[in-house]
């Protein structure tokens, strides 16, 4: 999941936040040999140090394994159907679907105890030395290799091209956390510039604006007086008529450390029915020690008032984990930092099942801003944005108001660019948007590659694939039908009416990863 | 090897990182700002960091002169970029600390949302408080409360409860305002455990506050503020040796006046006069010169100074009636009272004790001091009454305390 600096309560990006290791990055998962194991991998931020972790916090891997579940191809596509499909989901999800755990706590900076809870073996645990590959044995004569400690950050990504699309205030501006008013600004999301629309667009006498600089420094400049909107009518256009890129493909993680979490685990071990549970579907949380249970346990009384989820939450609950607080949750990755926008109580992973509704109108909200920009590169758009020539600041109250300009974008199958995502030949269905995005989960198909939204491997270009939803996967490009990777592909910028001419973000990470466990690279020397 | 589970985690023995460690971490964090501030002198963000680590810094060391920095960063910061809210905010707190009430309000008001932001209403509550609009606050920070239940923001509420209200209420939202902490946030944890020491104390419940006060140097070791209640609890039971010990201790760390009186008083208590005077001395010194600087945070200092260590009524009086023209409330009632009757003015006295009590305070020294007042009026019946409320109240109220 590619989930930087979220939720708000510990934005690094808000300049009175500290940086904290609870902050969850992304999470990984993928089928290896020869699809008898699953490797899932969760990167947080590398605070104290990488390879150091904090005594305070506590991670949790959940997992659960099912039956691969298609949506019905003369399955009815209308508001009521998805929000039956999310209805379904949380009855999976609070019924009947038992989830493992695999849960993390710190006992030193350099040593941890991995607990396995839930698994159908048993429960069992055992302690590990961080920054070391271990193989745990398990009761049932099965081996999971482990490994828990510093990696470089396996995540490469234009985050300030992205936080331009959006036009979000923090990354460029100095904002407070207070000023709630000042983060995602009011004017058209896009992915080409907008005319006039100087609070955003790149400025020549400062090309580092906005990009996080070694010494850990971002520039950003002082945020004029509101009111911040837009009232221009076009994109920008140079003396050559090219749009300018919002992104410029750079990789702002480039040398930057994560500590990572990384188990690779026998199917067979999540579930007895390896033939049956094709799926496998993950999700990561961060919980910090609360301040009462660094000396002693009081009891908890749980909000039964305005949060449900938070009740459901707390019926769950082991005597260990009432000794902790919820922070940071993982699955998909953009579905915290893009679709949740990163709000504190909309950490809910799994159960984010809630959030279906609001989910289909920041959709829409989103499509209104890029539809049009891939309109206008004279791309087919999947969102339904009335022939705007611009992009439209646009939000919805009402689901049922958002759902037709955005049906297609949620329920179009998406294209993949070859095969090699289905070695073995098998009639998987393509996934659908709705169903990536809730359960917020990472759903490794046990039959597939892993590559995203398959499951999620680590060389995956996923916040370029994100935007390809906007695409529309029954158009062509040179005789191809569009796909999922599309938006990567030097040879459509090359001939876009664009500068720069460059995917939008870098088709690799900056350091090769690993041909074995734990896979993601070495951690770099810290700068800082 | 595969071990059975255990049912739940044993947390190894990590030493909690406690004053030291985050004053340390201060020190560096001010250090790297400050540098970094140099070779980025257009860093708006940069400087904003700085004056909260500054004050934050000043905060744990509790030096008041750590503060003079803080609020020449900020002003500067301000000169130089304009009146952004974070800025006024910060200032706004640095003035409520220093009692600068007045200015502290149009600190909030320099930004214009900056009014309107939940942190700056918070910020309002605790000026109503101050003020004496209690209702106007409690029901403000009731308000605030069901918008973001915010832990100081209950913790506020608690502290409206324990002087003016109901002292379980105010317990049992301390308590509640812990549950909010993370344990990054042991300093913030070991302070509403003092403060529920604190009301078990003036309750006379002195087990139960020792087990909060020792919870809270567990969690947060070594803080000064922590030292501070320990020696008035020893001093409460008698063991003045080790009370005077401690109190020198935060004094070398502190140097803070209010300290210094604190222990003069216990030699006082403890019919050690002469050993009182220099750190009376001391101590009036330390607030003669924050006044003559033209600061009014010692001004309820010296007034209780001049009624209570060292009796100079006049001038207990002076002060007792500046400090409560800028601060209405029932602490300073209750000071000018105090002045009132070492000036031999007795009725006047009873009228703003009366106050005191109408806000609904009802400490056990509020009400000795109520039986000593209604005495000296000739009122003997009213004054029984009020002795055996506040034994009631607290059946040690008679043991050494020390002014917070």
């Amino acid at each position: 999941m590619a989930d930087h600096n979220d939720p708000n309560a510990v934005n690094h990006i808000f300049s009175d936040i500290d940086y904290t290791p609870a902050d969850l990055y992304d999470l990984f998962g993928w089928p290896t040999n020869e699809s008898r194991n699953v490797v899932l991998a969760l990167t947080f931020a590398s605070a104290p140090a990488a390879g150091v972790l904090d005594t305070d916090l506590l991670y949790r891997l959940l997992v659960t394994s099912h039956p691969r579940v298609a949506w019905p191809a003369s399955g009815e596509i209308s508001v009521e159907s998805v929000l039956g499909y999310f209805d379904a989901v949380k009855d999976k999800y609070l019924g009947e679907l038992k989830t493992a755990e695999i849960r993390v706590t710190v006992q030193t900076p350099s040593r941890v105890l991995v607990k396995f809870i839930g698994f159908p073996c048993g429960d069992f645990s055992k302690e590990v030395d961080v920054n070391t590959v271990v193989e745990i044995p398990t009761p049932d004569r099965q081996t999971i290799k482990a490994f828990i400690g510093g990696r470089d950050d396996a995540f490469f990504n234009d985050l300030t091209g992205f936080f331009r699309s959006i036009n979000y205030a923090p990354q460029f501006y100095h904002v407070p956390h207070t000023m709630t008013e000042a983060r995602e600004l009011p004017i058209p999301k896009t992915l080409l510039e907008l005319e006039g629309n100087d609070l955003f667009n790149y400025r020549e006498d400062m090309p580092k604006w906005g990009f996080t600089q070694p010494d850990g420094t971002t520039p950003k400049l002082d945020l004029p007086p509101g009111p911040w909107t837009w009232n221009g009518d076009r994109f920008k256009k140079d003396a050559n008529g090219n749009f300018r890129f919002v992104y410029d493909g750079s990789d702002c993680r480039a040398g930057q450390n994560c500590n990572a979490i990384v188990f690779e685990l026998p199917h067979s071990f999540i579930t007895p029915q390896t033939e049956q549970n094709r799926l496998v579907n993950a999700w990561g949380e961060s919980w910090v020690l609360k301040a009462a249970h660094k000396i002693e346990s009081i009891p908890d009384d749980p909000s039964w008032l305005n949060h449900p989820w938070k009740v459901i939450r707390e019926k769950e609950l082991d005597d260990e984990l009432r000794k902790y607080k919820l922070v940071d949750t993982d699955g998909q990755p953009f579905a915290d930092a893009a679709l949740s926008e990163r709000e504190d109580d909309r950490q809910l992973g799994a159960n984010n099942f809630w959030l279906g509704p609001h989910f289909i109108k920041r959709l829409a909200h989103l499509g209104w801003g890029f539809g049009p920009s891939i309109s206008a590169l004279g791309l087919a758009c999947s969102f339904d944005h009335d022939n705007s020539p611009v992009s439209v600041y646009k939000t919805y109250d009402l689901v049922a108001t958002a759902f037709p300009k955005v049906a297609k974008t949620l329920f179009q199958q998406l294209n993949m660019p070859d095969d090699s995502w289905n070695p073995k030949g098998l009639p998987i269905p393509l996934r659908r948007p709705f169903e990536i995005f809730i359960p917020n989960v990472c759903a490794v198909d046990m039959d597939t590659s892993g590559t995203w939204p398959f499951g999620r491997r680590l060389e995956d270009q996923v916040a370029t694939r994100f935007l390809s939803m906007f695409l529309d996967m029954e158009a062509e490009f040179q005789g191809k039908k569009y796909h999922i990777d599309l938006l990567g592909d030097q040879a459509l910028w090359d001939s876009a009416p664009i500068v720069p001419k460059t995917p939008p973000n870098p088709l690799h990470n900056d350091k090769a990863f690993l041909d074995s466990f734990p896979y993601l690279a070495e951690p770099w020397p810290e700068k800082w | 090897m595969v071990e059975t589970m255990a049912t739940q985690s044993v947390l190894l023995e990590v030493p909690a990182a406690g004053f030291n460690g985050d004053l340390a971490r201060a020190e560096k964090e001010v250090a790297r700002l400050t540098a970094q501030c140099k070779d980025h002198p257009t860093d708006l963000q940069g400087k904003v960091r700085l004056a909260y680590r500054m004050f934050h810094r000043a905060s744990l060391t509790g030096k008041l002169a750590d503060l003079e920095p803080v609020e020449a960063a900020i002003l500067q910061t301000i000169l130089q970029f304009g009146p952004k809210e974070d800025l006024c905010l910060l200032k706004a707190n640095l003035d409520f600390r220093l009692h600068r009430l007045a200015e502290a309000r149009r600190d909030l008001e320099m930004a214009p949302l900056l009014p309107g932001r939940f942190d700056a209403r918070v910020l309002f509550a605790d000026l109503a408080f101050q003020e004496g609009q209690y209702e106007a606050a409690r029901l403000e920070l009731e308000k605030l409360i069901d918008e973001n239940p915010t832990w100081d923001t209950v913790a506020r509420l608690a502290h409206w409860h324990s002087k003016l209200g109901d002292p379980a209420q105010a317990d049992a939202l301390y308590e509640q305002a812990e549950e909010d902490l993370s344990a990054k946030q042991m300093l913030s944890y070991a302070w509403l455990e003092l403060q529920r020491g604190m009301l078990d104390f003036n309750h006379g419940r002195y087990p139960e506050a020792w087990a909060h006060y020792r919870r809270a140097e567990a969690g947060y070791p070594g803080h000064w503020h922590t030292a501070e209640h320990f020696a008035e609890m020893h001093a409460a039971e008698g063991n003045f040796a080790e009370a005077e010990s401690i109190l020198k201790e935060v004094i070398a760390r502190t140097s803070k006046p209010e300290i210094q009186q604190a222990l003069g008083e216990l030699y006082l208590f403890t019919d050690r006069a002469e050993q009182a005077q220099p750190w009376f001395d001391s101590a009036l010194a330390a607030y003669l010169e924050s006044v003559r600087r033209g600061d009014v945070h010692y001004l309820h200092h010296l007034a209780d100074f001049y009624a209570e260590a060292r009796l100079e009524p006049a001038e207990a009086l002076k002060w007792a009636e500046q400090d409560m023209k800028m601060r209405p409330n029932f602490s300073t009632q209750s000071v000018m009272a105090l002045a009132l009757f070492r000036n031999g003015r007795v009725p006047e006295a009873l009228q703003y004790i009366g106050l005191v009590l109408d806000a609904g305070n009802r400490d056990a020294a509020t009400y000795a001091f109520a039986s000593e007042l209604h005495e000296a009026a000739g009122e003997t019946g009213k004054s029984a009454e009020f002795a055996e409320l506040a034994l009631q109240k607290n059946p040690k109220f008679r043991s050494f305390r020390i002014h917070h």
